[in-house]
């Protein structure tokens, strides 16, 4: 079993200042890489609770929190679309922006140092609709909107412990 | 180098094309591709087929890659196969972990196909 999992962790993270820019950075290098979109910082209104693509992964040990990426239907199949070179189709939109999901988080904790031993990441979950809220014990959370061909990309770190 | 028969693990159908394009990008020449969703689906497909290199997720249902490693292991026609991993989980010590279990190399996503001829490419010398 991970370190991670087997070990009462003893330093828990908390977020402070950098990791806006962080989140931001991890976002960044996973759209140019994967999607080969430069992605920039959005000045977009608050996330909406309009129902569209959200694409969630849990983090436990050191951070437990759920990282969050939330944006319109039509932007999440161009992201799939690219990923995929521009042969992708519907049926691979969930799992295009859980891979997406899980790439940047995975790729936030990596920057943070000390914590990606201590924390592992759950497989992605993705809900697609409008029907639905979300309830969350988070105490704090970081926020990021990102500008994805002029469109909105929403990241959300819910921060439990 | 000849083409090469290489089976990808990866819970993620996306990521999968991903992988082999990417693969194919690094100038790989690919005389074949398996595909395998999990760490059973990746024995199963091994003991069908003989393969060149493998390419696997760590974190996947049913059977993830570590245990997929160790798997493979036991098997006649894949103890000395070239595994590398290829996922998110770059914590020093999953890497050790997987490299201990017998994986040869290590990549962590988000990758370019420069990465992948750098990991991979050195591990092909001598195939076939």
């Amino acid at each position: 079993m991970n370190p991670a999992l087997s070990e009462k962790s003893t330093t828990r993270f908390r977020p402070d200042a950098t990791w806006h820019t962080l989140i931001h950075a991890a976002a960044h290098e996973v759209f140019q890489m994967m999607v080969g979109t430069e992605v920039q910082a959005g000045d977009f209104p608050p996330e909406p609770q309009l129902g569209e693509v959200s694409a969630m992964v849990g983090m436990a040990g050191a951070l437990c929190a759920v990282f969050r990426i939330r944006c319109p239907q039509d932007v999440a199949a161009n992201i799939a679309t690219k990923m995929l070179g521009g042969q992708g189709d519907a049926s691979q939109v969930c799992d295009a922006m859980g891979e997406i999901c899980n790439m940047v988080a995975g790729n936030f904790k990596g920057k943070i140092s000390g914590l990606s031993d201590q924390c592992m990441l759950s497989v992605p979950t993705v809900v697609v609709g409008a029907d639905f809220n979300v309830y969350s014990s988070s105490q704090e959370r970081v926020e990021v909107t990102l500008r994805y061909d002029g469109k909105p990309v929403w990241l959300t770190l819910e921060i439990s412990s | 180098m000849k083409p090469i028969r290489v089976l990808i693990v990866d819970d993620s159908a996306v990521m999968r094309k991903i992988v082999e394009r990417s693969v194919r990008q690094a100038g790989i020449e690919l005389q074949e591709v398996l595909e395998a969703g999990n760490g059973v689906e990746g024995l199963a497909a091994i003991q069908q087929c003989s393969v060149d290199l493998i390419l696997s997720d760590i974190n996947m249902p049913a059977m993830d890659g570590l245990e997929f490693l160790q798997g493979l292991r036991c098997l006649e026609n894949a103890k000395n196969t070239p595994v590398v991993m290829i996922t998110t989980e770059g914590s020093e010590s999953r890497v050790v972990e997987a490299l201990s279990a017998g994986a040869r190399g290590y990549i962590r996503k988000p990758f370019t196909p420069d990465q992948i001829k750098e990991r991979v490419t050195p591990l092909l010398e001598g195939v076939r």
